[in-house]
């Protein structure tokens, strides 16, 4: 363990304490009633998203899932922009069309929006893919989804095409083994995503998606194969804390499967190391609180712009 | 600049050959586009032309033709694709119902998507239910996208190039009928035809037919049977229904009185209940008869070619129709 080991790791404990204070004032704002939509927590799942942002450039394309919000905090997104689109404030990112985070967006950083439809994402990012191929870019497609999503028929027929045109995609799959109230073996007679990329052609990667050391690793070794020409994807074996929705109860769920979850929480992993490293707990929880502060001005700032009127319904729906 | 008398299938394959030189964003891709030029012929050359990195052959993929067409544009080309039949569309409901359409919206107007999605339609040659439909109507039925319908070579250059240099995005039905059908198109390059502008394709005093895509030489033909007894139609071909060029179709009621819809796609439900309505509502005080609709009939459309042609309206229904509504 090196200096830069201890810093890297504490940066990621960072981003992970972002994205779950983040969601935290979400869950917040559903609690009083500010928010009544619906959000999908993705406690248990930060560092699957953390890990991978690390390793992304600026300008290289994230297509985030419905689950968390820690990729886009990570990948450089203003957190008051994404409270204004719960909010449902002109000041989030969709000038207050949006109503929680399917479709946040932030072009500067690459962040392309997210469909309503799940498994969109596949034939997207390979779009966004082709376009850095041809303008010459050097700018790779990345896309989060669950294991439910990498069903769809859109995986097959965009992995097809982006392995034959040798696109540069870094598709990640959170295999949190649950797609609402269904057990993946139950629904699809796996355990694995992975061989099926890999039959397509893709590089693929097998991690522990609650280490998150393990998955920044993955993520680079998978980043540089997918920016060389070849498509990339990840598979990491990570757990859902809370039900499918925030309000879920589970009942389908047995509570040894939620507490096992609970145990292998990624913040809790990576704080281990981190006093295995001489880490003070002091530290860290001064991490936590910064990150929660820094949620809290971002939510005042949100605050800060006006509801839209009926007008807005009229708008952007034509260049 | 010189006018020639050439197909619509290579109208079409003019605009697209003018607009890949223009601009270098423009990519081609769908099945067959490739190195055979199109099942029909309308990509020929552009290939060899082009290059491997421009115009690109893909397997049974609509999901991705669409989707991968909306995630280029997201990316800064100015994709082109086609689905070969206007009925694959419909494969790729998601991508075209969703992502084309509602893309830019969803996202708050961050993003435009400068997508054009060829879609060659229509009854002909007997290839059955599923490879002869003009599905206009699902579209029109979805905000968001613009739909280009267009019945001479000369338009389909233009509104191809138009369609082409647009931010919005575009499905544009070509109709399979009209391929090998000629007629003159200057080689003009900047010579673009702009959507939401109908074309009075006849001008008439008796009555006001809308048609157009595939139906226009049926309605033509027509015309000229009635111009025999004496009879004046004026025909608009409004060229693309999103834009809709109202106010020509209206102007032309207020001349005539009288207002019949031709169409192909089947009549329930059909684009001409749109047009018929909306000229109830706001031109109820012009008319002398009652707003007719001709459009194919409610079935599946039959392989069998000898009953394919009753699925879209003939010349002799249009007559017929014409001339009730003249008499009334």
């Amino acid at each position: 363990m090196s200096d830069d080991d201890r810093a890297n790791l504490l940066a990621l404990y960072h981003q992970m304490a972002r994205g779950r204070a983040l969601e935290e004032s979400v869950v917040a704002l559903m609690n009083s009633r500010e928010f009544r939509g619906f959000y999908h927590p993705g406690r248990g799942q930060e560092a699957v998203q953390a890990g991978v942002c690390s390793v992304l450039q600026k300008d290289d394309y994230l297509m985030y899932a419905h689950r968390g919000l820690t990729y886009l905090t990570a990948k450089g997104m203003d957190p008051a922009l994404i409270l204004g689109d719960f909010l449902g404030r002109v000041g989030g990112s969709t000038g207050g069309l949006g109503a929680g985070t399917v479709h946040c967006v932030d072009i500067k950083h690459g962040i392309m929006g997210q469909g309503g439809t799940l498994g969109s994402s596949f034939t997207l990012t390979g779009g966004l893919a082709l376009a850095s191929q041809v303008l010459k870019q050097g700018r790779i497609a990345t896309a989060f989804f669950g294991d439910g999503a990498s069903a769809r028929g859109t995986f097959l027929e965009a992995g097809v095409t982006i392995a034959a045109w040798k696109l540069p995609v870094l598709w990640i799959c959170e295999n949190n083994g649950w797609a609402v109230s269904a057990r993946l073996a139950d629904v699809q007679g796996t355990e694995d995503i992975a061989p099926r990329a890999a039959a397509l052609g893709f590089y693929t990667e097998v991690v522990d998606g609650q280490d998150v050391q393990a998955v920044q690793a993955a993520a680079r070794r998978a980043a540089d194969v997918a920016r060389n020409g070849r498509p990339a994807f990840i598979e990491a074996k990570t757990t859902r804390v809370e039900g499918h929705y925030s309000g879920d109860t589970q009942p389908y769920r047995d509570k040894d499967d939620v507490a096992s979850a609970k145990d292998r929480d990624p913040m809790k992993l990576a704080r281990e190391v981190l006093i295995g490293w001489g880490v003070s707990d002091e530290e860290l929880t001064r991490i936590r609180d910064d990150s929660a502060g820094e949620m809290a001005a971002a939510e005042s700032r949100a605050r800060l712009t006006p509801e839209p009127t009926r007008e807005r319904i009229f708008e952007g729906l034509w260049v | 600049m010189t006018v020639t008398e050439i197909t619509y299938a290579w109208a079409i394959n003019h605009a697209l050959d003018e607009e890949f030189a223009r601009d270098p964003r423009v990519v081609l891709f769908g099945q067959d586009v490739g190195r055979m030029g199109g099942v029909f012929g309308v990509t020929r050359n552009l290939y060899d032309k082009y290059g491997a990195e421009r115009v690109r052959d893909v397997s049974i993929v609509e999901h991705f033709v669409v989707g991968g067409a909306v995630g280029a544009a997201l990316g800064g080309l100015r994709p082109i694709v086609e689905t070969q039949f206007a009925d694959f569309l419909l494969v790729a409901g998601d991508e075209s119902f969703h992502k084309l359409p509602k893309w830019r919206y969803m996202h708050g107007g961050a993003f435009t998507v400068p997508v054009v999605v060829r879609a060659p339609s229509g009854i002909q040659g007997g290839v059955g239910a599923e490879h002869s439909q003009c599905p206009e109507a699902h579209y029109w039925h979805t905000p968001g996208v613009k739909i280009a319908v267009p019945s001479t070579p000369a338009d389909a250059k233009g509104l191809l190039k138009s369609a082409i240099r647009d931010d919005n995005p575009v499905i544009f039905f070509e109709s399979r009928r009209l391929y090998r059908v000629k007629g003159p198109v200057s080689s003009d390059p900047e010579l673009v035809v702009p959507f939401g502008k109908a074309n009075i394709a006849r001008a008439g005093t008796d009555l006001t037919v809308v048609a157009w895509s595939g139906m226009m030489p049926e309605v033509l033909e027509a015309a000229e049977v009635l111009a025999a007894e004496g009879l004046s139609l004026e025909v608009i071909d409004p060229r693309t229904l999103v834009p809709f060029d109202w106010e020509t179709v209206a102007t032309s009621v207020r001349k005539t009185s009288r207002l019949l819809i031709v169409h192909e796609a089947p009549l329930t439900m059909g684009p001409g209940a749109e047009i018929a309505s909306r000229a109830a509502d706001e031109l109820f005080s012009e008319l002398d008869a009652p707003v007719r609709r001709l459009g194919g009939p409610d079935v599946p459309i039959p392989q069998n070619m000898a009953l394919e042609q009753f699925c879209y309206p003939q010349v002799s229904e249009i007559v017929l129709a014409a001339r009730e509504l003249i008499r009334w």
